[in-house]
Order: C-alpha cells, then sequence, then structure tokens
C-alpha cells in the first residue's frame, strides 16, 4: 500500500512537471496578439421563451419581438411617436387607399433582399417582390399552416376565404390580391376595413419566401429566412442569438418623423443614432429567464441589458410612484421608463346572467342596472391601483385606454370614484337586500395574485352591504379553463385584460358588439341596438374627427349602461443599462424598436 | 420522550385547540379577508403582525388558519385513522382472501401514484372545497394506516384469546371490533397523529398551489402570497404562517413518538394489550 502512494505520488509529481513546462514553452511562444474585433452585443430578457419563429405563429409578444426583426413587415410603428403610428417599413409608401375604402395599393421598395439561404437555389438571397407578400398572406389561409393569425384577414378580402376552401392551391390566385407588378400590389377588400394597414404592421404579416417554407418544411419554425435587420444565429429554449444582417437595406434614421420629441427622449442619448441606418449593434441576444427573481439578479449582475422590473422589488427600485423616479442607486447604472400598456383591465357584467344582466321586463332591468352600477360605484379603482399596481397604472373612465388617439381626457371620471354611499342608495331604492342579492362568482385562473384580486373584490363589496357568502371564489387551473366557462357564460362577471392587436380603439369597442357574443369576442354578451349602430357606421370609416366621435359615444353609452367595471391600464417599469441607447417598449405593437438600440461601452 | 415533555406538547396543543374553538366560536379571527388595513402595514396596536398586500390583518389570518389547519387534521385524521384501521384489520383478518387481495391492490393502486399529486388532482375534479380537499386526502392518507394495522392484526389474531373467540363462534366483525381493533389502540393514535401531520402539511401545500380550500384562509395561502415578499424584505406573512405550522406539525410528531415509545416500553413489559 506504501509503495503503491509512492509510485503515485511521483506520476503526479511528473505530471505536473510536464504541465509545467508545457505552460512555460507555450508562454514564451512569440505570438501576436489576437486581433479580435469588439462586437456590440444587446441582450434583451425576456420572461417567457419564444417557442416558433414562423410568422404565422407569431400569437405572443415572445414571438412577435424576434419575428418583428429577422423579418420584415409592409409597415412599422415610428420608433419614439405615442399614440403609436404607423410609417412605411418594407413598403415605400403608406397605402393608397380607394375612394370607397375597399382597395389599398402598396408599393414596395425596390432592392430589398432575403437573407443567403440554402432554400434558394444558388444559396443567395433573392429579392422581395409583392408576390411574396401575396403568398405570405395566403399562406395563413392554408390549413396546412395552421395559422394563428388568419383571423387579421378572415372574412375581408375578397376570394381569400373562398381560395382556402377551394383547397388553398397556390397556382390559382385570389382575386383580392391583387399584383399590379413585381413591387406593387392592390388588396381588393370585401367591405371597408380601415384597420388594415395596422394588419400589416403585425408580425403574423411579415413576408417569407415560398422557398424557404418549402425547403425547410416543419423546421421552417426555427430556420427564418426574411429580410429584416437582423438574421438568426441560434435559437433554444434559453436563448435566441441574432446578428446584424450586412445586406439591410440603408434606411437613415429622421428623428423628427420617428416623433421625437427632446422633452420625453432628451436624456437617452438618442440624437447619436441621427442620420445613420440601423441596425446598430453587431448581435442581438434575447435571454428567456421565466422566472422573474432570477432574471433581475442576472440583471443586476450585467448579463443582460434590459428587462422589465419585478413587481417584488419595485419598492426597491423606485424612490417614488407619482411621478416615477428610479431609487438613487440605482440611477448611476441604469435607465428607466415607466410605460402604459395600450391594454385595458376590466370586470364586464354578463348580461345573460340572472340577476346582473339585460331583462326582458323594463321594471327588473331597471333594478339590475342599478345593481350593476351599485357593484361599479363599490370598485375601489385608487386602491386597486395602488395595492397591485403600485399606483402606478393609469385608471380612466370607460374602455377607450389613453394610448390609442381616440381617447377622450375630457370624459367624466364619476365612474372611476368610488362611492359606498351612492351605492348603498341605489342598492336600497331598488329593493335590493342581503336576502336577494343574486350570487356574485368571481372566476380567476389559479395563482395567489388572482386569489387576492379577489379578496380584495369581495372586500368591497363587503363595504356596499353584499353579504360574504354571496361573494364566492371560482378558481380555474388554468386560463384556458377560465376562458371557456366565460365562452359558455357561466360567470356573471368577467375580469379580464384587453391588450390591443393595433392602436385602434376599435379592437376594444368590437368587444361589447352585440354579434360578436359569446363564442365570440363580446364575453359579457353586452347588447345595444344604438351601440351596434354606431359601431357598425364606424367600422368602415377611415380615421378622423367624425369617427373618433361616434368611438366616443360608445364609449359613454358603455358608461351609462353600467356595462362594466373599468378600466385600468398597467404600467410597466422598463429597465436598462446606461451603456445602451434605447427606447424600450413591450407592447404587442413593439418590437421594432430594437433595429434602434445602440451600444455605448464605458 | 420524557413525560414533562409530552404534558408540554398536550399544553402547546392544547393552546392551538383553544385558539381554533375561539374562531369557531366568533370570538376572534373573523375578519381575515378585510382588506381594510394599510398596504404591507407594519407592526401596531391596530394590527398586530401587520398587513398583506391588500391590507388584511395578518395576525388574524394566522388564526384563522389555525382553525382551518387543525379542522383539516382533526378531520382526516380522524377518518383516515378510522378507515385504515378496519380495512387493515379486514385485510389482516382474512388474510390472502379476497377482501386482502381486493385491499391490497386497492393500496398498491393508491401507493403508485405520489400522494401530494393524488390529493391535487382529487381535490382539482371535486371542485377545490373544504370538502373535497378533506376527501381528497381520506381518499390517500387511510393507506398507510391500514398496512400497519393488517400487519398487526396478522399477529393478533394467532392469539389464544383470538383463538378462544372464534371456536366459540363470535362473529369475525365482533372480534374484530372487541379483540382486535381495542388492541391497537397505541399504535392507531401514533398513526392518527401521524396522519394529521401529513394531512396538515398536505392541506398547507395543496393550499399554495391554489387548490386548497377557498372558503377560508391558510397557511398555505399565506406563504404563497409571501413568495412576493420576501424579495423586497417583508416576513411578516411568512413567519406568521410558518412558526405556527412548524410548532404544530412539531407538537404533533413529538406526541406520535411519545405514543409509539410508550407501546414499544409495554410490549417490552408486558406483551400485547389483552381485551
Amino acid at each position: 500500500m506504501l509503495e503503491k502512494t509512492n509510485r503515485d505520488g511521483q506520476l503526479l509529481r511528473r505530471v505536473l512537471l510536464a504541465t509545467l513546462g508545457m505552460t512555460v514553452l507555450l508562454g514564451c511562444e512569440d505570438r501576436a496578439p489576437e486581433q479580435t474585433p469588439q462586437l456590440k452585443v444587446y441582450r434583451h430578457a425576456m420572461d417567457q421563451a419564444t417557442v416558433d419563429l414562423d410568422p404565422a405563429a407569431a400569437a405572443t409578444i415572445y414571438s412577435t419581438f424576434v419575428v418583428n426583426n429577422v423579418y420584415d413587415t409592409l409597415f412599422m410603428y415610428k420608433y419614439l411617436a405615442r399614440p403609436y403610428a404607423l410609417k412605411p417599413n418594407l413598403a415605400a409608401t403608406l397605402p393608397e387607399v380607394s375612394a370607397d375604402g375597399l382597395s389599398y395599393t402598396i408599393r414596395l421598395r425596390r432592392g430589398v433582399k432575403f437573407i443567403d439561404s440554402p432554400a434558394f437555389d444558388n444559396g443567395q438571397g433573392r429579392e422581395v417582390t409583392a408576390a411574396d407578400v401575396v403568398y405570405s398572406m395566403m399562406r395563413h389561409f392554408d390549413p396546412a399552416t395552421r395559422s394563428q393569425g388568419a383571423w387579421l384577414w378572415q372574412g375581408r378580402i375578397q376570394g381569400l376565404d373562398q381560395w382556402a376552401a377551394a383547397g388553398a392551391d397556390y397556382s390559382k390566385s385570389v382575386s383580392g390580391l391583387e399584383l399590379v407588378d413585381s413591387h406593387q400590389l392592390r388588396i381588393h377588400l370585401t367591405r371597408p376595413y380601415p384597420q388594415l394597414p395596422y394588419t400589416l404592421a403585425n408580425a403574423f404579416s411579415a413576408v417569407v419566401p415560398k422557398e424557404a417554407v418549402d425547403h425547410f418544411g416543419r423546421e421552417f419554425s426555427r430556420n427564418p429566412v426574411g429580410s429584416g435587420p437582423f438574421e438568426l444565429v441560434s435559437f433554444d429554449t434559453s436563448k435566441a442569438v441574432l446578428r446584424a444582417n450586412e445586406g439591410f437595406r440603408s434606411v437613415p434614421v429622421d428623428l423628427a418623423e420617428e416623433g421625437f420629441d427632446p422633452a420625453v427622449h432628451g436624456e437617452l442619448g438618442i440624437e447619436a443614432i441621427a442620420g445613420r441606418s440601423p441596425p446598430f449593434v453587431d448581435e442581438l441576444e434575447f435571454h428567456f429567464v421565466p422566472e422573474s427573481s432570477a432574471r433581475w439578479a442576472a440583471f443586476r449582475r450585467g448579463e443582460v441589458d434590459f428587462t422589465l422590473a419585478p413587481n417584488e422589488v419595485l419598492d426597491l427600485t423606485l424612490a417614488q410612484t407619482s411621478p416615477p423616479q428610479m431609487a438613487e442607486e440605482l440611477q448611476t447604472d441604469y435607465r428607466m421608463r415607466v410605460a402604459t400598456e395600450p391594454a385595458v383591465l376590466f370586470n364586464i357584467f354578463n348580461m345573460d346572467s340572472e340577476g346582473f344582466g339585460q331583462h326582458t321586463d323594463p321594471l327588473q332591468n331597471e333594478r339590475q342596472h342599478a345593481l350593476r352600477c351599485a357593484i361599479i360605484a363599490g370598485f375601489d379603482w385608487q386602491q386597486h391601483n395602488e395595492r397591485f399596481y403600485f399606483d402606478l397604472g393609469e385608471i380612466f373612465p370607460g374602455v377607450i385606454p389613453p394610448d390609442v388617439a381616440e381617447f377622450d381626457p375630457n370624459l367624466s371620471t364619476d365612474s372611476v370614484i368610488r362611492d359606498v354611499d351612492y351605492a348603498k342608495r341605489l342598492l336600497a331604492e331598488h329593493g335590493w337586500t342581503a336576502e336577494n342579492l343574486p350570487l356574485l362568482t368571481f372566476g380567476v385562473p389559479g395563482s395567489i395574485t388572482q386569489r387576492n384580486i379577489f379578496e380584495q373584490f369581495r372586500s368591497f363589496m363587503l363595504d356596499i352591504g353584499y353579504p360574504r357568502d354571496k361573494v364566492v371564489l371560482q378558481q380555474f387551473a388554468t386560463f384556458g379553463d377560465l376562458n371557456r366557462a366565460w365562452k359558455r357564460s357561466e360567470l356573471p362577471i368577467i375580469n379580464k385584460g384587453w391588450g390591443l392587436d393595433y392602436p385602434d380603439a376599435e379592437n376594444i369597442l368590437q368587444l361589447f358588439y352585440g354579434p360578436n357574443r359569446t363564442p365570440g369576442s363580446n364575453d359579457g354578451n353586452y347588447q345595444n341596438d344604438q351601440y351596434d349602430l354606431w359601431y357598425e357606421k364606424a367600422s368602415v370609416m377611415q380615421p378622423g374627427p367624425e369617427r373618433t366621435e361616434l368611438y366616443r359615444s360608445m364609449n359613454r353609452l358603455l358608461i351609462d349602461d353600467c356595462a362594466a367595471i373599468t378600466g385600468l391600464s398597467r404600467t410597466q417599469v422598463l429597465m436598462w443599462n446606461r451603456r445602451a441607447i434605447a427606447y424600450p417598449d413591450r407592447a404587442m405593437v413593439g418590437g421594432f424598436y430594437l433595429r434602434f438600440v445602440d451600444v455605448v461601452e464605458d | 420522550m420524557s413525560r414533562w415533555a409530552a404534558q408540554l406538547c398536550w399544553s402547546i396543543l392544547g393552546t392551538y385547540v383553544a385558539i381554533a374553538v375561539g374562531v369557531w366560536c366568533g370570538l376572534w379571527g373573523q375578519n381575515y379577508d378585510l382588506a381594510g388595513g394599510p398596504k404591507w402595514g407594519g407592526i401596531s396596536s391596530d394590527y398586530w403582525l401587520g398587513t398583506n398586500l391588500i391590507g388584511q390583518d395578518i395576525f388574524a389570518r394566522s388564526l384563522t388558519s389555525v382553525a382551518t389547519a387543525l379542522q383539516t387534521g382533526l378531520m382526516v385524521g380522524g377518518l383516515a385513522t378510522m378507515a385504515g384501521a378496519l380495512a387493515g384489520a379486514c385485510a389482516g383478518y382474512w388474510r390472502g382472501r379476497w377482501p386482502d387481495r381486493i385491499l391490497l391492490w386497492l393500496m398498491g393502486v393508491i401507493d403508485a401514484i405520489p400522494f401530494v399529486l393524488l390529493a391535487a388532482a382529487i381535490a382539482y375534479a371535486l371542485g377545490a372545497q373544504f370538502i373535497a380537499v378533506a376527501l381528497a386526502m381520506i381518499l390517500t392518507l387511510w393507506v398507510p394506516v391500514a398496512r400497519l394495522v393488517r400487519a398487526e392484526t396478522q399477529k393478533l389474531r394467532t392469539m389464544p384469546y383470538v383463538e378462544s373467540a372464534q371456536i366459540i363462534g363470535v362473529s369475525p366483525v365482533l372480534i374484530i371490533l372487541r379483540h382486535i381493533l381495542p388492541n391497537t389502540w397505541h399504535l392507531l393514535m401514533a398513526q392518527g397523529l401521524l396522519v394529521m401531520v401529513a394531512a396538515l402539511k398536505a392541506e398547507v401545500v395543496l393550499s399554495f398551489l391554489g387548490i386548497g380550500s377557498q372558503a377560508s384562509v391558510s397557511w398555505g395561502v399565506m406563504i404563497a402570497e409571501s413568495t412576493q415578499e420576501v424579495a423586497s424584505g417583508r416576513f411578516n406573512n411568512f413567519l406568521a404562517a410558518s412558526i405556527p405550522l412548524f410548532g404544530l406539525v412539531f407538537v404533533l410528531g413529538s406526541l406520535a413518538d411519545f405514543f409509539q415509545s410508550r407501546r414499544a416500553g409495554d410490549s417490552r413489559a408486558s406483551g400485547p394489550m389483552q381485551a
């Protein structure tokens, strides 16, 4: 045993000496220092992973962010302008709309190329043409694509639904998608659809080459071939790495055109990108970190440049909330933006539900209207905002949020101010007592935050005289289960958030349009003939003062009918490292901003 | 465990029971769901342990959670122990025959599924009400009791007093009820307490996951709430739930040890108890 130990020791000494010798020899070698260029890398943390890079599956913000940067859409949102405004992207100009609003003519930029890919004959990217745009829209209606975005144009474009019903044969043309020439197309609609340009800025509408779809087949979702500012290098469940597309067209930044406002953006150093053509970083990394504390820790360690500040650290992050100001110790390393989500958080009454909804008997209808109004008056938006959104959310009357142009800043805020006495009086005047108040079931997905939201709601209802045992919680295992209950009209109140798919109030107002009742998007089964009339009139109108006034009238009608406890737009605290020159945005309509991000080394 | 330690454990358990009885009688902990306080309020004369995110009184919630825990523990511990004792005695008495084979198959099936997963699935399927949660736990927790009692019964059925009863024609049911189960009393006490502990912990886990009882509050709910608070240095909710939970589990576990040690002592001193 002792001998063996000695032999082992000798062997170890020899190995160590040999290693040392090799190290010295290597150290003495006369080698030129490596000339590795310093890459500019921007690392963006996201709270969920992107799972599919096919534009036809870009239904989540996580997919949207990657898709919008590797593909091109015809239009995009201006970098800095709020409310959001469109500008041409792959298109050369904004569309020309016919007088009847039924035809949109769109010209494409010339010389825009897809990235090189084995999908193409010679491996080199070819020019993007109008035929690619037409193909990209048609494939949403091809059952083989399993598109999640066909709803954008369903029943809207002449012949497209029929083409799908007839077998989705790409050799046959669609009458509503007319190719004027190689770089110009004309879209013919079945009825006016003023929101069409917005849909063409959506990631679903990103332009893909047919060769790539055919070449990669099922793998197309992991092998994007686009003409966007970046191209994919690697992609897995924890990270997506993109590098700048060297062949990306030159489009110098016109800051005034992008909506630059020195008062808002002046401190961010954004002037540095004026006149330069994006993208400005060599590599763009998406880090998928679902656990909020891990994401925050990675941000604080400098492993990522951007994160949403998690709720649990907000009170440490913010020195004050009104106006929001970052804690002093963080200011040297980070920048912050408190951004209102283009979304509405509300509790919609189910008008089909016993006790709460609309009733055929006028007297009972009036009682139930009074009950809804009392519940609305008993809800404390200020406390809700303070407890769950750190007082950062924006409370507003009605359903049109402040982030869209149709928002009415002069609308009375009475409907969002709590008045318990008024609520009690309403109930008493209309014969509601603890005994005859209907059961108020509040459905939530199973999470502690949602349970807290219910408990706060119950507390508000107790204050107006609702008995404790009549405000009950019904938890659902998943949001999908809850959504099914809404669609089956099983719950008297639908507490939901609605994020805008495009910055037009129509996207929210359609939630109350009678013909959209469940299982359509009108979960509350709201029915008002006057509302429907106005909606039908406004939905075919181009943006303008007349349409805005109609939208606002519909909004007021919803308030008068006590159709929903509304509303609040949540805010997100976006934080990024000072080395990044950026004006981040997390909204569904965002994601385009990443091409404008620059990085300056310390 | 020494006698004074056991007395201390009984006293602590008595305190828990007194708190729970006070809640059931409406003496305290009734406003656990009112959100009238400040957000994350500190300790004060109004709120002895501060308030949570939505301004609820953490002290009141902790008191009510004691009642929830004991309600769950007593109901599940009692019923699961009784069910397990009867099933185990039947299986052991008719060892190798069809009641034994069916019960062994059933126990094997239930054992094959992780306990919390099975309880969660049953609770979810039945609608996450208190009765559903308790039933889910009873349906799973009777099994370990039954296994132990089955083994003990196999030993007891060879005892002369059981064989004498069989010879004089006493019915098997009466033999089980009069001669076998009373002799498993210490075993059942210890097992009953351990089942209570398992039920308490399962209730906390199910509530933490959001599939516990929705009509009341529980330490599991409070711990779930605290996950959003500890990162910013707020430990009131976490401590107000975890310390009483630890205390109750520790006391019940210690009393189970006490009964087991007494049984071992009795066994050494005088062999199996005679009816």
